[in-house]
């Protein structure tokens, strides 16, 4: 039985590592690690002796992964990070995503400019995945406002996804060794094409264990109102795949806004899916009254949680990695803000508090159960 | 042949973990583009800190040759005479 609740939240001047009971009433803050340097993606491996990973990326001197073996207590980089091979002509920019392979040390990176990298020892050392980041489709994406971003992998046996913003969704049926485009019913609203084969400006997937084939995938939304070439393109932000992301149809109906960052599925139900809606303009939520928004039937129909968040005047913004959620029997719900909040939802966000609330502009938060 | 000019390479406190604490280098080379490949070879991790993989220069780190910027001379061609001291400095950026 998991005894401690651990966050990871990276911010714009560091990886903090909050700490809790399972009962979750008080929080114990380390940090900041790699001071002063923004940290776009984290990742805790409970499996074994846990791991907790994050990225360093230095404007200044360049990309570092991070690593602790003491649960977030203290962090060493790694003997390498990431690198393109010289002849490639392709630089670091960012690092966007972490995820488990099949063996404890085996971990796979995501990064800008949009690509994957695979490591078999742990973050030590990097092979770019030449499916994805040799695709030929790699050079005609384009960066979106975050840059040309490799921020998803979602892993499902033999089956990789992908989210890249602006490439769409990558799907790989033979374990991450080939890739291909698998985009049909999710719009774009920038281009002429409302429907492209890729350039789509995904912003989050996520999927759930108990129900292979389905996929929830937060768009780049907020063209309802559009009346620029091509016309409106009412929702296309929130969809639903229920053929491993072969194909895909909106969900949005019911909500103040299908455009948004992060999306993430409930642990013990994958029919309850959770969105927090921003204005496209404002890249905050509606009005600047923050909530999230659950869904508890797969996305047929939506209701507002919003019990202890402010009612007005909050105009942050919650990035794509910027909300999880634990995996405890009755779970919570956490998210940051680019004003530096902290917030938890217990009930799976029925009622909210205030964990941190002056901390940097924060970029990812990820938890787990130990 | 004629020896190489003996030059030293001064680092910020921030790169200097990549070379085991030490805020001067000593090395022999012709220009700053062969004393940053002989730090390439001999100092991989601090390369890696000043250069990305393409060979280029951080847009944020800047390089000098004694007072001067190197893109004020020749860029990473800039000739070394013996004696000449390299400079690494973080770019000031933001307010």
């Amino acid at each position: 039985m998991p005894d401690r609740v651990l966050i990871a939240i990276g911010t714009k001047k560091g990886l903090f590592v909050a700490e809790g009971s399972k009962a979750r009433k008080r929080f114990e803050l380390r940090g900041p690690f790699g001071s002063g340097v923004a940290v776009y993606a984290a990742k805790i491996d409970t499996r074994g002796a846990p791991r907790v990973y994050a990225s360093s990326c230095n404007a200044f001197f360049g990309m570092k992964v991070l690593r602790s073996t003491d649960l977030g207590c203290k962090f060493k980089e790694t003997k390498s990070a990431p690198a393109f091979p010289k002849e490639d002509g392709r630089a670091l920019a960012n690092i966007w995503s972490f995820e488990t392979g099949d063996t404890k040390k085996d971990l796979w990176c995501g990064v800008e400019p949009a690509s994957l990298f695979r490591s078999g020892d742990g973050g030590d050392s990097w092979e770019l995945v030449a499916g994805i980041s040799h695709h030929e489709h790699a050079r005609k994406w384009h960066p979106g406002n975050g840059g040309l971003c490799l921020h998803t992998i979602l892993r499902d046996g033999n089956r990789m996804h992908l989210g890249i913003s602006t490439g769409g969704h990558y799907m790989s049926e033979d374990g991450g060794t080939t890739f291909a485009a698998a985009n049909r019913g999710v719009g774009a609203g920038f281009t002429p094409d409302p429907f492209p084969e890729f350039g789509q400006c995904v912003h989050k997937i996520a999927g759930h264990k108990d129900a292979p084939g389905r996929l929830y995938m937060q768009n780049h939304g907020g063209w309802a109102e559009w009346d620029g070439p091509g016309g409106r393109r009412p929702d296309i932000g929130v969809l639903r795949s229920d053929d491993h992301g072969k194909s895909w149809r909106s969900i949005a109906k019911g909500l103040p806004s299908d455009f948004g960052f992060p999306i993430i599925v409930h642990p013990h139900d994958p029919d309850t899916v959770y969105v927090m809606p921003h204005e496209g303009m404002t890249r905050a939520c509606p009005g600047g009254k923050p909530a999230v928004w659950r869904s508890e039937s797969g996305g047929e129909s939506w209701g507002r949680l919003a019990n202890g968040l402010p009612k007005k005047e909050s105009w942050f913004t919650v990035q794509r990695d910027g909300m999880d959620i634990d995996d405890l029997k009755s779970p919570s719900l956490y998210f940051g803000t680019t004003t530096g909040q902290l917030w938890m939802g217990r009930d799976g966000g029925e009622q909210w508090e205030c964990l941190f609330d002056s901390l940097p502009p924060i970029h990812c938060v990820k938890v787990a159960q130990l | 042949m004629a020896s190489l000019p003996a030059i030293t390479v001064r680092l910020p406190g921030p790169l200097r973990s990549c070379c085991d604490g030490a805020s001067e280098l000593s090395l022999s080379a012709a220009s700053v583009r062969a004393a940053l490949e002989t730090l390439e070879s001999r100092h991989p991790r601090l390369h890696k800190s000043i250069c990305d993989e393409t060979g280029a220069v951080r847009r944020h780190v800047n390089v000098f040759v004694n007072s001067s910027h190197v893109r004020d001379h020749q860029g990473l061609d800039t000739p070394l005479a013996r004696g000449d001291v390299i400079t690494i400095m973080p770019a000031v950026s933001g307010g």
